[in-house]
C-alpha cells in the first residue's frame, strides 16, 4: 500500500485530474459546436491571476483558486461575445491568437517575470504536509507524512473532477443541456425554436473558461513556478487531443482520453525495447497512437451509443422513452 | 526609413506567403487544416540544408532538393494522415488531429535524429547591398524575395493555365462532380498535398537563407504565422494567402522600429493580434467571401 502510492505516483495522478478538468473544459465549450483553442489562454489567466494573488499579495489558495477560475470567466464572456460570429476553424484560429496574445503578455508585462514566470508559489501539498504534521506525531495508515499530503490533495482534485463530471452530466439532461444540443446540431433551427443562441453559447464559454482557470490555480498551487510557455499552443493542442481521443460525444470520454492518454506517456518513461530507452522515443508514439486511433475510431474511444446493447433486458421508462421517440423520429413525424 | 522597414517587411512577408500558400492549396482541395505543414516546411529547410552545406550544392539545386524532399513528405502525410480519413461520417476534428499527431511524429524524429539546436546554414551569396536610391537590400535578401515572387507566379500559371491546375480548380469546386466528369480525384489530391508541401518546403529553404540557420524545431512558430496568414486572407484564397502574407510581414516590420522599446517583444503578437481583430470585424477574412466563415464546418 505504501509503495503503491509512492509520491511519484500520485503526483502523476494530480496531474491526470488538473488535465482531466482541463479536457472537460474544451468538451464544455465543444459541446455547443464551438471548436477552441482559446482554453489554453484561460489556463493561463487562471494560473497567473492565482500565482499572483499568492505571491504579491499572500492570500490563501482557496481564496485565489476559485478567483483564478472567475478572472478567466469574466474575459471569456468578452471574448465569446467577439468571436459569436465565428464557425468551425475560424474560431479555432481565433481563440488559439487570444492564447498566443496572453502568453506574449505574460512574458512583457511587469510582474508576471518575463519567459521564466513566476515561482515560489505556496504549494498546497507542503501546506497540507505542515498541517498533518501538527495533528499527530506519527503518519497514520503507515504512510509518510508527505504521502498523506500528496494523497490528500491528489483526492482533493479527483473530487472537483468528479463533481465536475456530475455538473455536466446533469446539466446536459438539463433546459440548458437540451439548448446546447439544439445548438451543435443546427443553431439557425435552435435560434428560430426560441433558444437564446447568444446567450448559451457565451454561457457555454464562460463555464469552460472557468473551469480552464479554476486548472490553472491548482497548477499553480501544486506545482512551484509557472512560465507562459507552459500555456502556450502545445498546451491547446494537447488539451483538443484529450478530448478527441477520448470522444467528444460523452462527458465520460475527455476524462478518458486525458488518463490514457498521460499513463501511456508516463508508463514509456521508464520502458526499455532493445536497449533503447522508450522515453526518447515517447512523442513519436503519442504522435503514432493520435493518427492511429483517428484512423480506427475517429469518433473517439467513447461514442454515445458505446454500451447502449449492453443495457438490461428491460429497459427503464426513461431508456423506453427515447426509443420510442427515436423510433417516432425514424418514421420521418416532424417533431 | 519607412519606407525601408516596408521593403523589409515584403521580404519577410514573402516566405509567410510561400507557407500559407501551401495550407490554402489544400484546404481548398479537401477543407481540412494540415497542421503537419510547419514540420515539412522545417523539412523542405532541412533538406536544403543537407544538400547545401554537406554536398556542397548551388542554391537553385539546393532549392529543388528542398522542395522534392518537403513533396515527398506530403505524400506521407497524404497516404498516413488524410487519405485513411477520407470517408463519410468523420467530422473535421479527425484529420486535424492526425495531422497533429504526424506533425509530432515529424519534429520529434527530426530532433532525435540530429538534435533540436540551430545549425548554421550559408549560402554563398555574397555580404553586398543593393542600393535602390534612399532603400537598400541585402543580396540574400534580394535572392529570396525574387524566389518567392517566381515560385508564386509559377504555382498562378499551374494552377490557372495547366491541365492539373483545372483538375486541381475542379476538385476544389465539387469532388462528385469532377469525379464523374473523369477527373482522377485522388490522383489531383495527392499531387495538390505533394504540390503544397513542395512550395512549404521552398519557404524553408529561403527562411534559412534569411536567418542562416535552420533547426528541427523551427517549423512551429512558422507553422503558426502561417495559420494567421490563411484566416487573414480567407481560407482556400490564394490572392489572399499572398496579401495576407505581405501584410503580416510589413506590421511586424513596422512594430519592430515604431514600437519604441518594448515593439520588438510584441512582434509575435502582431499577426495573432491583428488577425483577432479583423475577425471580430470582418468574419470571413480580409478577401474572403462573406459565406465562408459562417459556412457550416
Amino acid at each position: 500500500m505504501a509503495e503503491l502510492l509512492n509520491n511519484y505516483y500520485l503526483q502523476i495522478f494530480t496531474f491526470i485530474g488538473i488535465n482531466a478538468l482541463l479536457s472537460l473544459s474544451v468538451y464544455l465549450v465543444l459541446s455547443t459546436g464551438q471548436l477552441t483553442l482559446g482554453n489554453a489562454g484561460f489556463l493561463s489567466l487562471g494560473a497567473f491571476t492565482t500565482a499572483l494573488l499568492a505571491t504579491k499579495a499572500g492570500w490563501p489558495w482557496w481564496i485565489n483558486i476559485p478567483l483564478g477560475g472567475l478572472a478567466a470567466a469574466v474575459v471569456a464572456v468578452g471574448l465569446g461575445f467577439a468571436t459569436l460570429r465565428l464557425r468551425g476553424i475560424y474560431l479555432a484560429i481565433a481563440t488559439l491568437g487570444f492564447t498566443e496574445t496572453i502568453r506574449v503578455l505574460w512574458v512583457n508585462l511587469p510582474y508576471t517575470g518575463g519567459s521564466l514566470g513566476i515561482r515560489n508559489i505556496p504549494n498546497i501539498n507542503k501546506l497540507f504536509q505542515r498541517f498533518i504534521q501538527t495533528q499527530f506525531d506519527e503518519a497514520p495508515l503507515g504512510l509518510s507524512f508527505s504521502q498523506l499530503a500528496n494523497l490528500t490533495v491528489m483526492l482533493g482534485v479527483w473530487l472537483v473532477v468528479t463533481l465536475t463530471l456530475l455538473f455536466i452530466i446533469r446539466q446536459g439532461k438539463s433546459r440548458v443541456g437540451r439548448a446546447y444540443t439544439a445548438i451543435r446540431t443546427d443553431e439557425v433551427a435552435a435560434g428560430a425554436m426560441g433558444v437564446d443562441v447568444v446567450h448559451y453559447k457565451v454561457l457555454a464559454f464562460a463555464q469552460g473558461a472557468f473551469l480552464a482557470g479554476v486548472a490553472g490555480g491548482l497548477t499553480a498551487h501544486t506545482t512551484f513556478a509557472i512560465a507562459p510557455a507552459d500555456f502556450a499552443f502545445n498546451k491547446a493542442v494537447e488539451m483538443l487531443t484529450y478530448v478527441v481521443v477520448g470522444g467528444s460525444g460523452v462527458a465520460f470520454g475527455p476524462v478518458l482520453g486525458a488518463t490514457a492518454l498521460i499513463f501511456m506517456s508516463e508508463s514509456l518513461r521508464d520502458l526499455r525495447i532493445l536497449g533503447e530507452r522508450m522515453s526518447d522515443y515517447r512523442l513519436i508514439i503519442y504522435g503514432v497512437l493520435m493518427m492511429v486511433i483517428m484512423v480506427i475510431r475517429p469518433q473517439g474511444i467513447l461514442t454515445p451509443g458505446l454500451f447502449k446493447f449492453r443495457g438490461p433486458a428491460v429497459p427503464s421508462d426513461e431508456q423506453a422513452g427515447v426509443r420510442k421517440e427515436r423510433r417516432v423520429r425514424r418514421k420521418g413525424v416532424p417533431s | 526609413m519607412f519606407l525601408q522597414q516596408v521593403l523589409n517587411g515584403i521580404t519577410q512577408g514573402g516566405t509567410y506567403a510561400l507557407v500559407a500558400l501551401g495550407y490554402t492549396l489544400i484546404f481548398g482541395v479537401l477543407e481540412i487544416i494540415n497542421m503537419a505543414h510547419g514540420e515539412i516546411f522545417m523539412i523542405g529547410a532541412m533538406t536544403g540544408y543537407f544538400f547545401v552545406t554537406k554536398l556542397g550544392w548551388g542554391l537553385v539545386p539546393g532549392l529543388a532538393a528542398g522542395m522534392v524532399g518537403a513533396a515527398l513528405a506530403g505524400a506521407v502525410l497524404e497516404f498516413t494522415a488524410l487519405r485513411a480519413l477520407r470517408r463519410k461520417g468523420v467530422t473535421n476534428l479527425a484529420p486535424l488531429i492526425s495531422t497533429i499527431g504526424l506533425s509530432l511524429v515529424l519534429q520529434n524524429t527530426m530532433v532525435r535524429a540530429i538534435g533540436g539546436e540551430p545549425r548554421s546554414f550559408r549560402v554563398p551569396l555574397g555580404n553586398g547591398m543593393l542600393h535602390f536610391g534612399p532603400l537598400m537590400i541585402t543580396t540574400a535578401q534580394a535572392v529570396v524575395l525574387l524566389i518567392s515572387v517566381v515560385l508564386m507566379l509559377a504555382l498562378q500559371w499551374t494552377l490557372s493555365k495547366t491541365k492539373l491546375g483545372r483538375a486541381v480548380r475542379a476538385v476544389s469546386e465539387n469532388p462528385e462532380t469532377a469525379s464523374l466528369l473523369g477527373v482522377n480525384v485522388s490522383g489531383v489530391v495527392l499531387a495538390t498535398v505533394m504540390l503544397a508541401s513542395g512550395l512549404g518546403g521552398a519557404a524553408g529553404v529561403l527562411v534559412g537563407i534569411s536567418y542562416v540557420s535552420v533547426s528541427a524545431v523551427m517549423g512551429l512558430s512558422y507553422g503558426l504565422k502561417g495559420l494567421a496568414v490563411i484566416i487573414l486572407g480567407g481560407l482556400g484564397n490564394v490572392k489572399g494567402a499572398v496579401a495576407g502574407g505581405l501584410l503580416i510581414g510589413i506590421l511586424e516590420a513596422l512594430t519592430v522600429a515604431y514600437g519604441g522599446p518594448t515593439g520588438a517583444a510584441y512582434k509575435d503578437a502582431v499577426a495573432f493580434g491583428f488577425l483577432f481583430l479583423i475577425l471580430v470585424l470582418r468574419p470571413q477574412g480580409l478577401f474572403g467571401q462573406s459565406s465562408a466563415a459562417t459556412r457550416r464546418s
